[in-house]
């Protein structure tokens, strides 16, 4: 069990500073005012869906998703690990207030309260520190019951109380006050591009190669991660690269460009519908007739899929990950790839939010395919494939690392297993959680993205 | 026949039976008053199709990792819920249709099936005991239930023969046993049966909206060329 306290130099800092989120309401801070547990219940009750509702009475402690999950797997000796007892956490204040028996005899159904912050506390631990909401315990749950979306929740009224991970609360800050979850100003985020562009230009020798921004009427509008801007913008050079040599038509929003979403980890539907909004009205604002997501995880989920609802946003401009705008290129002729460029093994790591909650798991094997001349599955694979255990948020939360680390064993053996050198996956997070993974246990592997392989693996037209 | 046995056959099942169907009337109320979440986005898939596949994989021990790779547990499973199906029946059978106890194999049948459902709920029980994890998340609920129901199988085995005439004690322990079950269970973890249409509905729903269900295996069209 972690045993962590509330760390809330962060809060205090951003309370002196009077920011306009924390000002406004939209962040909230911490208040040790004694009435937490009350301000818990009382959003609980405006949180209850039928969906969450059915999650909370459908478990029948069956105890089939222990071994679903990697923290349960790695720590067999540590019951807490166990995804019904990290759900039975929230369970039981809902069997508490909302459940008959759980009313009247509480301790039939180990329906409880917590009496203080103290409790709150240790709440926060077992939601944010021992679960990465990757909802494979979902996916083997016989009941269909959804611990991940209770786990979400319980997020989400932990942070409306300020009982947050630093780390939380800091990204969280930085999207609400800039619209993107690494801080990156306009300024930087317009100097990369172009630093790019020229980059581009001189690798393709082709000067007429542009990243247009804030483009009209374009094919589509381009979105991406800020780890793209801020510390690895290759990824955006590459993709440059690839849409010029395809004769696209695309453009990247001055405002709007984060696909991104810490509001899918911390559980703040607020800002969820915040930074999705300011994507799909840039889309529409440019008059794009497409929004193509680059490679992350959480951000495709949260774009493509979380996004609208969150930010109660009808649907109206067509999205897709980047990759289907590869496949729609290669099996065009648009771009022409040599696969024996890429000729190390490499293997390919599922996103948790793209093949359990998202929709690709057969993209990426067509594009490798064609990309490399040894693919190597990894076992299990798809929608039964362990975290990276960099999801949900973990990477922000440094006083989790340890037991990260520790349950990683599970992943470190996956990839051991498949003999290969290079492993692929089409998440950011995943980038840094195997990057993790791999020096922690010492594996001879590196990760790489799909853009990069296609980079690479590009047959350029003669001049 | 005595008149205890009779009355407690029929007009007490009866309305052991109708309080149960009103609590979970009221139930299912409760449910429907909380809202369902709206769809915002356009589909990949097909909601009905993820609907099928999740409510249908009860029975499809394939396609989830949990029951795949722990078939001893999914037998197990099938065994216990048979029991449960055959010991309601012989609730039904007893007073309505005894005729069809009067053919022996059919007795045999039930014995077989409840017999076996006792064995799995004493086997349950152990785990729910002996195992760290089960200790921990096991409440008074989850054992009482599930005592509750191996005796109920226990009683079956005694019961179906139908044999009031040399002795009417098995048949009055399974349907005083019966009439508390219905009045107990809507409060219990035993009414999952009534949850589950709901939370595999949604996760159904939803995961064949985004073309997540039914769980792709390889070989599938990508989204860029269809």
């Amino acid at each position: 069990m972690l045993n962590l306290p509330l760390d809330i130099h962060e809060q205090e800092k951003a309370v002196e500073e009077n920011i306009p989120s924390v000002k406004e309401g939209r962040l909230k801070t911490y208040s040790p005012d004694g009435e937490n547990v009350k301000k818990l219940l009382s959003l609980l009750k405006t949180r209850l869906t039928r969906q969450v509702v059915g999650s909370m009475v459908g478990c029948v402690h069956c105890g089939m998703c222990t071994d679903s999950c990697h923290y349960a797997l790695a720590r067999p000796d540590d019951p807490t690990m166990a995804p019904a007892y990290k759900a039975d956490q929230i369970r039981r204040i809902f069997k508490k207030h909302f459940d008959w028996t759980g009313r009247i005899v509480p301790w039939w159904v180990h329906a409880d309260d917590p009496k203080d912050d103290e409790d709150l506390n240790r709440l926060k631990n077992i939601v944010f520190g021992t679960c990465t909401g990757c909802r494979r315990c979902t996916f083997n749950c016989p009941m269909g019951v959804d611990t991940a979306t209770l786990v979400r929740l319980t997020r989400g009224l932990l942070s409306e109380l300020g009982i947050v991970p630093e780390g939380v609360f800091q990204v969280s800050r930085d999207q609400w006050e800039t619209g993107n979850q690494m801080a990156v100003s306009e300024q930087d985020y317009i100097d990369t591009i172009e630093w790019m562009e020229e980059e581009s230009q001189d690798e393709l020798e082709d000067p007429s190669l542009r990243i247009p921004i804030d483009k009209e009427d374009c094919d589509f509008m381009y979105t991406v991660n800020p780890r793209e801007i801020k510390y690895d913008p290759r990824s955006l050079g590459a993709a440059a690269k690839i849409f010029h040599l395809a004769g696209e038509s695309w453009t990247m929003p001055k405002w709007g460009w984060d696909m991104t979403n810490f509001g899918l980890f911390s559980g703040d539907d607020k800002l969820g519908g915040f930074v999705a909004r300011n994507l799909y009205e840039a889309a529409k604002r440019l008059r794009a007739k497409r929004i193509v997501i680059s490679e992350c995880g959480h951000g495709y989920r949260s774009s493509r899929w979380e996004g609208y609802n969150w930010g109660k946003y009808k649907q109206d401009i067509p999205s897709e990950s980047v990759l289907i705008t590869l496949i729609r290129y290669i099996n065009e002729g648009r771009i022409k790839v040599d696969p024996s460029k890429n000729s190390l093994p490499i293997t390919f790591h599922d996103s948790c939010n793209i093949a359990r909650s998202g929709d690709l798991t057969e993209e990426p094997r067509w594009l490798l395919q064609r990309l490399c001349t040894d693919f190597r599955e990894m076992h299990p694979n798809r929608a039964d494939n362990f975290c990276c255990t960099g999801g949900g948020g973990a990477l922000s939360m440094v006083e989790y690392k340890p037991l990260r680390m520790e349950v990683a064993k599970i992943k470190a053996d996956q990839l051991a297993a498949t003999g290969a050198k290079i492993v692929c996956t089409i998440c950011h997070n995943c980038i840094d959680g195997l990057t993790d993974v791999i020096k922690h246990y010492q594996l001879d592997m590196k990760v790489v993205q799909i853009l990069e392989l296609v980079e690479n693996a590009l047959v350029l037209p003669k001049k | 026949m005595s008149e205890f046995l009779r009355v407690l056959e029929n007009e007490v099942q009866i309305v052991a039976l109708s309080f149960m169907a009103i609590v979970y009337i009221v139930r299912l109320l409760w449910m429907f008053h909380f809202t369902a979440s709206q769809e915002n986005t356009t589909p990949v898939g097909n909601s009905k199709a993820g609907i099928s596949y999740s409510m249908m994989n009860v029975v499809m021990p394939w396609t989830m990792e949990s029951t795949r790779t722990h078939w001893p547990f999914y037998i197990q499973f099938v065994i216990f819920h048979l029991g449960v199906i055959l010991g309601i029946a012989a609730t039904f059978i007893i007073p309505y249709g005894p005729g069809l106890f009067e053919i022996k194999s059919v007795v045999i049948l039930f014995q077989i099936v409840l017999t076996a459902a006792t064995v799995v709920g004493i086997i349950r029980l152990i785990r729910r005991i002996t195992n760290p994890v089960m200790r921990l998340i096991s409440t008074p609920d989850d054992y009482f239930s599930l005592v509750l129901m191996t005796l109920f199988f226990a009683s079956g085995v005694f019961a179906v023969p139908n044999t009031y005439q040399v002795s009417e004690w098995p048949l009055i322990l399974f349907f005083m046993m019966t009439t508390f079950f219905l009045i107990y269970v809507p409060f219990s973890k035993i009414s999952h049966y009534l949850y589950y249409p709901f939370t595999r509905y949604f996760l159904g729903k939803t995961m064949g909206h985004r073309g997540v269900f039914p769980r792709k295996t390889g070989g599938e069209m990508p989204a860029g060329l269809q």
